[in-house]
């Protein structure tokens, strides 16, 4: 659950998506689920003209699993943070398979 | 919770190794000829990953007019960067 | 005709003694009643003979040879665990039509009771149910309270006694007319009433049922916000929905064809959902032969309808013998309608009275858990687990400033933590605010300066003038015009003397065995962490208990505390000329072991702390932040990542070490300084930010300490001896230890630097100072001439705070 806790302090955030297909997307990061599907708000598609059956698309929703790399606005990872909830998950993952 | 005491004292599972890479400067290697560098801030079992200033270096392989092979590398920037565990295929400490 | 290897002899078979309650069947055929009823009334009779099939008669009973091999075990005497307690599921969705008729019942509150109804099933228990049945041990302990019979009905295939005819849901009711029945099924058809005992689909769904009619039980489901998983949503739908859930109408197999015709409203009336629950279904008798209501249990044999006890009104045949015939008529009439509403209540609530108050909730918290199971849903009550699993969030909501979903919870704690640890902009942060943490730093070395320089002031060892009031210029923290503090120092390039042992870079293995030791540490700082929060009251006075719990908290605590010191290998001997770093150096030389230092320092205690100090002072110059500051012949400044270091190092290191210092005893201080210039090379660590800021820190304290006369004069002639071997080691590089050329800015730590040396120095000794670095002072105060009105206001405040420390102020430079 570490990613999807990760990702909720990133909602309404600009975010980047880049798709195991290349396509990247730009939007506001409106939701995430514990399977980090991600729901985007005013999408906007890099190099629009290989993909121009995309310009209309004004939001989305994406299947966790296609998803290659979230490009994230640095000033809103705590990483200090991140790191020890790194460890607690670590940690709480080992106390469960033990 | 009541395990994080125990969970650093013993390398026991492959995991544990990256554990080990928290805050440290990672190589990661992806499946689509595709390579990374960066400070390590979260990871899961999945081998979801957080990433601080990432260098990105992805080889392509283009044939010139001779019909013959080069590998051209594209490099970019991330200051922070999620990537999704299952295109990850090793996490090694340092580049 | 067993399924689970029960005793499978009828009731009617087994000697059972007259006062013996009896099942529903076996006392009174609902039907039947009707059926004479009807004769006697309009001769538009159905009898139940005529209309029944006959087909439960001819049920297979003998093919049980099998189950012991399916289901292991010697029958009856083996102990099947808790495998087939069906009867814990089937109950908790009993509970839920229990629930519904209470529920129905308190909404008619003109139902008045039906005592004689309720009288048979409450005071039949039979005993042989607790002595066979695994799995129900439990139900037999004491405090549970035991209702056996109704629970037997549930279960077994044998005509065991089921509930007399109506045990009415609610103890005050008066019997139900038809409307009010059938106002009850609509009710509960429309409520798609989850029944039926095969979870985890309807466990699940009937939470969600209770959801529905009770989210205040669930306050913390955020609302808007998706953190309702997908099935969970499914489910709450689900719940709401008419229909039974994918699934269910399997369980019922066929509408119930072999109801007599007499009551075919019944067939029509009730919804699937309506069904009673049941086990696993088994190649029993052929569902269409088991009437809707009764699946395990065979029709009522013609020879079973004796007259019963059952029944309300008459409760013994010969009381109807003594009637008179029109009396009888009338009766039976009215007795076949009873036994009509009776039949559907009876249909209706079979599962009353099936568990106690306390098995009900012990399911409900199943359901909660398996509910929060099944979607991954943080909506726990516990907040440990929610912390567990949604840490990040959590924190990161409460230190943002944004709504948490858990107000309630205690997690001031960690939002301290983490507060203190990015209020100093530690990690990633520090790209956000580069300055601010560096400011802070500088900032309390300043005032330590400062206070030491005014505390000097106070008695001028040289009679000069002092210009009263432009104190006030001196103000470094001027929010509006932030220094660029980052800039890091760029070391002189002038040759030095070199640190006097090179050491090498670690070895993959050191490598790997130091960043264990520093997870260890941190898994350490998590558990006191942890610790701290769940710290007990502290105990009042007497209260053994308290007090006993807060003694093993602390021993607890304690040996936490024992771990991270271990942990960190402060206590590791020293190797002198080793060409490996000491452990708790090469700790110090990562990122996340530098972060770690202040969470430490939180943690230890007075001895611990100065075992650190003591630790960094010895090996100031195999510290990576000085080691590597050097700077490189050709190169202005150390590279990116060095500077990183520094910067990470004073933000995260020295704060902790300045606080102990400010704290130490003189003799520590002294004990100190004779470290540093015992053991470390003096003159490269003064090239370097950190190694000046430790020395400017044990300078500045021990002015203080002097000017606030708690040095004894012993101590005292130790401190300036020591302090004259570091002057006379130093005044050769005075000119030297300044970062770059003028204008990079950044040399603000040396002039603290400065100015500690110049109070704690004699008349002589300021001499030389000003000597040494009297180029340096008037290139700045040049410079700054140059500069805008604020930076140069504070470049000037730097030189200022040196001046001023050996009774000079710039402005009498002219």
């Amino acid at each position: 659950m570490l990613f999807f806790s990760f990702f909720k302090t990133l909602t309404n955030q600009t975010v980047t998506i880049e798709l195991k297909n290349d396509i990247r997307i730009r939007g506001i990061l409106k939701s995430v689920d514990q399977y980090l599907n991600i729901k985007l708000d005013d999408v906007e598609v890099l190099d629009l003209a290989q993909y121009p059956h995309l310009s209309s698309v004004k939001n989305m929703f994406i299947r966790g699993s296609v998803v290659r790399y979230v490009m994230l606005p640095r000033s809103e990872v705590d990483v200090g943070l991140l790191e020890d909830a790194t460890r607690r998950e670590a940690a709480n993952q080992a106390g469960k398979a033990r | 919770m009541a395990d994080t005491e125990d969970a650093g004292a013993s390398v026991s599972e492959p995991l544990d190794l990256v554990r080990l890479s928290l805050d440290e400067i990672v190589f990661v290697k992806l499946r689509g000829d595709r390579e990374l560098k960066g400070r390590l801030h979260a990871y899961d079992s999945h081998c979801n990953l957080v990433l601080g200033d990432v260098e990105e270096t992805i080889y392509v392989v283009e044939e010139d007019e001779n019909e013959e092979e080069t590998t051209r590398t594209i490099k970019k920037q991330e200051e922070m960067l999620f990537v999704r565990g299952d295109s990850v295929v090793l996490i090694s400490p340092q580049a | 005709m067993s399924f689970f290897g029960f005793d499978t002899t009828l009731p009617r078979d087994r000697g059972r003694g007259p006062g013996a309650p009896k099942g529903f069947f076996e006392n009174s055929d609902p039907f039947a009643q009707v059926a004479l009823a009807d004769k006697f009334v309009d001769g538009d009779a159905v009898d139940f003979e005529d209309t029944y099939d006959g087909l439960g008669d001819q049920l297979d009973d003998d093919q049980d040879e099998f189950n012991d091999d399916t289901f292991g075990g010697g029958g009856e005497t083996a102990p099947v665990g808790r495998d087939f307690d069906f009867f814990g599921r089937t109950a908790g969705v009993a509970d839920v039509i229990g629930e519904e008729q209470v529920r129905y019942s308190l909404q008619n509150p003109q139902a008045a009771p039906a005592p004689a109804q309720r009288a048979a099933p409450a005071t039949a228990v039979p005993a042989e149910s607790t002595s066979r049945r695994t799995g129900y041990e439990k139900y037999s302990e004491p405090g549970y309270i035991p209702d056996l019979q109704a629970k037997s009905s549930v279960w077994t295939q044998k005509a065991e006694p089921t509930p007399a005819p109506a045990p009415a849901p609610a103890p005050s009711r008066k019997i139900m007319s038809l409307e009010e029945v059938e106002a009850i099924e609509a009710q509960m058809r429309h409520r798609g009433q989850p029944i039926g005992g095969l979870p985890p689909q309807q466990i699940p769904q009937s939470m969600a049922d209770l959801y529905q009619r009770h989210p205040q039980h669930f306050p913390t489901l955020p609302d808007g916000f998706p953190q309702l998983p997908p099935e969970l949503q499914a489910q709450l739908e689900k719940g709401g929905m008419p229909h039974p859930p994918p699934g269910m109408p399997e369980l019922y197999g066929g509408p119930g064809p072999a109801m007599p015709p007499g009551a075919p409203f019944l067939q029509n009336n009730l919804p699937p959902q309506n069904m009673p629950p049941q086990g696993p279904r088994h190649a029993g008798p052929p569902q269409g032969q088991r009437p809707q209501n009764m699946q395990q249990q065979p029709p009522p044999p013609p020879s079973s309808r004796a007259p019963n006890n059952g029944l309300p009104v008459i409760t013994n045949p010969q009381q109807l013998m003594h009637l008179t015939e029109e009396q009888r008529n009338t009766y039976l009439v009215e007795d076949a309608k009873r036994a009509k509403r009776n039949h559907k209540i009876f249909l209706l609530s079979r599962g009353n009275g099936l568990m106690t108050p306390q098995d009900k909730n012990f399911i409900t918290r199943i359901q909660l858990q398996q509910l929060v199971a099944a979607a991954g849903n943080v909506a726990d009550s516990d907040p440990e687990a929610v912390l567990a699993e949604d840490f990040y969030y959590q924190v990161y909501s409460q230190i943002r400033g944004a709504p948490r979903q858990h107000p309630h919870q205690p997690l001031g704690h960690f939002a301290q933590t983490y507060l203190l640890q990015t209020g100093n902009r530690l990690g990633g942060n520090r790209h956000r605010h580069p300055l601010q943490g560096a400011d802070n730093h500088m900032q309390r070395m300043q005032q330590q300066v400062q206070r030491a320089v005014e505390a000097a002031k106070a008695k001028p060892k040289n009679k000069q003038l002092i210009i009263e009031g432009s104190l006030g210029k001196i103000s470094f923290s001027n929010a509006k015009a932030p220094k660029p503090m980052l800039n890091i120092k760029r070391p002189d390039s002038s040759e030095g003397p070199r640190p006097k042992k090179v050491q090498s870079d670690l070895s993959l293995s050191d490598r790997k065995s130091i960043l264990t030791n520093i997870e260890r540490v941190y898994s350490a700082l998590m558990s006191m962490e942890d610790m701290e929060r769940t710290m007990p009251p502290p105990p009042e006075e007497g209260d053994a208990d308290a007090i006993q719990e807060h003694m093993e908290w602390r021993q607890k605590l304690q040996s936490l505390n024992q771990k991270l010191w271990k942990a960190l290998k402060v206590m590791e001997p020293i190797v002198p000329n080793s060409t490996t770093p000491h452990p708790f150096i090469a700790f110090l030389s990562h990122p996340k072991g530098k972060k770690a230092i202040p969470r430490i320092f939180r943690h230890i205690d007075q001895e611990q702390r100065v075992t650190i100090l003591t630790m960094i002072v010895v090996h100031l110059d195999s510290l990576d932040v000085v080691r590597l500051a050097q700077s490189i012949p050709g190169e202005a400044q150390p590279s990116l990542a060095v500077r990183e270091a520094i910067d990470l190092f004073s933000l995260a290191v020295m704060p902790s070490l300045l606080q102990y210092v400010n704290e130490a005893p003189f003799n520590i201080i002294i004990g100190l300084l004779g470290l540093v210039i015992a053991q470390t090379h003096v003159q490269s660590v003064a090239r370097t930010k950190v190694g000046l800021g430790i020395l400017t820190m044990l300078l500045s304290r021990a002015e203080l300490v002097k000017e606030a006369g708690q040095a004894p004069e012993r101590d005292w002639q130790q401190w300036v001896e020591k302090f004259n071997v570091l002057f006379d080691t130093l005044e050769p590089v005075l000119a030297d230890i300044f970062p770059g050329s003028i204008n990079s800015g950044d040399d603000m730590y040396v002039w603290q630097f400065l100015a500690a040396v110049g109070i704690g120095a004699s008349p002589e000794q300021q001499q030389r100072l000003v000597i040494a670095v009297k180029d340096r002072v008037m290139e700045t105060v040049g410079y700054s001439k140059s500069l805008p009105a604020d930076m140069s206001s504070q470049r000037l405040g730097n030189v200022n705070l040196f001046m001023r420390a050996i009774g000079l102020d710039v402005e009498l430079l002219g």
